[in-house]
């Protein structure tokens, strides 16, 4: 009975640490006027719908690679599709010409550095890596 | 301290992607293969019969696209059949201009949006299917040459693109020309939802030649020769109406369409689409066709089950043309269950099982048999 109280706090606690590190910014670059961006903006320019952030200036999403934690969180929490959903969703645009998706572009350091230096991109990282080099503009 | 910002600064500049996709060539492609069985040989179903069918399936795709200024963009798609021996043909070779945000103009060879899946219509990849059922999918070729206009525009949730093409079709060897070919679709997203409405409508035309024409001409021919069996009595009048729908037969500029309706609803989980067609001719050389689908999908982890009922029929005309349409064997009355698995080997790599029992309850005039097609394919996109 001990025990089991035991693992359920470690499981309740190992969750909690897990949902606290799974908090994720969306970024840009300090140079980038747009402050605050909302969830379907954000989710309308990750999948092509939208190509400018909301002051008109142009906006070019970049993706973590395949697999990262972020990424994994930011499709099914922001786009609300699964891997193989987006798959299948990206091969259509491209296919027919209309869209080819964000690039991949590392992982949260690298992400983070190309935002910093570029106005124009937007991405996202784990806000445990967030410094002053960025600017978050939607955080979930 | 200085030189560390300096070298870090270029190091900032060497992996600063380009701000558009200005400089790069996109290069995709995409692959089918299959083998398929079909275990009657009396049943016409796709071009198979009770052989293996290593090609009929068998497609392979490349398309290049370029971004060459701000705002205009090439994009070519080279398709390769195997139930055409692997001629090559351009799918896509068009120019875009985006004159605005949500408006883009397109010239030169175009997919026609016939159908729910006609955009990709080629690419398995992107749905559940081995190939789209041609009960409905029923239209032996899938791209126009001309131009087209797509407007993006948003309502509450729903996402909307209206497309409107103009453009004609006239195919080396054929013998026959679409012309004046206008047509409009709208697609509209909402989240999990997606509705379809498409129009289309052309002027059809034959040389009486090629291998579309020749068919043209021999239906003509055989009009004329029911005669005995529509007119046993030599009536000098019916002799006439006979004769003019002979004249009806032959295509010499008549309209030809259909409109088209779909819903789809994917949630990652469950899947399901509806889609719905009804053709309508000028010449009695056509008869006005209905087909539909029905298709529900169920995701377990990487294996999608799906099950499909479709079916076309057709309906004569009344009156004397409706009588030559049945003396020709022109009636057609099919439908095909189709029981699916579809395993995502890996995010470009899908294998696909397909059972499809076919049933030609009417089948040129005369009942037909049933058959059981079994399929197993691979669809990689690259």
């Amino acid at each position: 009975m001990k025990i089991l109280k035991h693992s359920c706090s470690i499981l309740l606690i190992s969750l909690a640490s897990s949902l606290v590190n799974a908090e994720i910014s969306v970024i840009v670059s300090n140079n980038n006027p747009n402050t605050a961006i909302d969830q379907a903006t954000v989710g309308k320019i990750f999948l092509g719908k939208t190509k400018s952030f909301p002051d008109g200036s142009q906006a070019v999403p970049i993706d973590q690679d395949d697999g990262a934690a972020a990424r994994n969180t930011f499709n099914s929490t922001i786009l609300g599709k699964s891997s193989s959903q987006l798959k299948s969703y990206w091969s259509r645009l491209i296919f027919t010409g209309k869209g080819t998706p964000p690039k991949q572009s590392g992982n949260d350091a690298a992400v983070k550095q190309l935002v910093a230096n570029n106005p124009n991109i937007i991405g996202y990282v784990d806000s445990s890596v967030v410094d002053d080099t960025v600017k978050v503009v939607h955080k979930f | 301290m200085k030189k560390i910002t300096i070298l870090s600064a270029f190091a900032a500049i060497a992996v600063l992607p380009p701000l558009t996709q200005a400089n790069d060539l996109n290069i995709n492609g995409f692959l089918s293969v299959g083998v398929s069985m079909l275990d009657n040989n009396d049943v016409t179903l796709d071009g198979f019969d009770n052989n293996g069918n290593f090609k009929n399936d068998t497609i392979l795709g490349l398309q290049i696209s370029k971004q060459v200024n701000d705002k205009t963009t090439v994009t070519g798609q080279l398709v390769s059949r195997g139930s055409d021996d692997y001629a090559t043909e351009s799918a896509w070779a068009y120019v875009n201009y985006a004159a605005s945000e949500n408006l883009d103009l397109r010239l030169g060879r175009i997919r026609v949006p016939f159908f729910y899946y006609s955009d990709f219509l080629e690419v398995g990849y992107a749905y559940d299917w081995v190939r789209p059922p041609s009960e409905v999918y029923s239209i032996p070729f899938s791209s126009i040459d001309g131009t087209d206009l797509n407007y993006r525009f948003s309502l509450g949730s729903w996402d909307t693109n209206a497309q409107l093409y103009y453009g004609r079709y006239s195919p080396s060897g054929a013998g026959v020309d679409l012309k004046n070919f206008t047509g409009l679709a709208l697609s509209s997203t909402s989240r999990n939802f997606t509705l379809r409405a498409s129009y289309h409508r052309l002027e059809i035309e034959t040389d009486g030649t090629g291998s579309f024409g020749a068919g043209n001409t021999a239906a003509v021919a055989g009009v004329t020769a029911l005669k005995p069996l529509l007119n046993p009595t030599n009536d000098a009048a019916i002799d006439a109406d006979i004769d003019q729908v002979a004249v009806d037969f032959a295509l010499t500029g008549q309209e030809l369409g259909f409109y088209g309706l779909a819903a789809g609803y994917d949630n990652g989980d469950i899947s399901a689409i509806a889609e719905y067609t009804q053709s309508f001719a000028d010449t009695p050389f056509f008869t006005s066709n209905t087909t539909y689908l029905v298709k529900v999908g169920k995701r377990f982890n990487d294996l999608v089950g799906h099950l499909t009922y479709t079916a076309t029929e057709n309906e004569l005309d009344s009156g004397l043309e409706g009588d030559v349409q049945k003396a020709l064997g022109l009636e057609n009355k099919q439908n095909s269950i189709i029981a699916g698995l579809r395993y995502d080997y890996d995010t470009s790599t899908a294998l696909k099982f397909e059972i499809q029992n076919h049933d030609e309850e009417i089948v040129n005039g005369a009942k037909g048999e049933s058959a059981m097609l079994y399929t197993v394919a691979i669809d990689l996109v690259f």
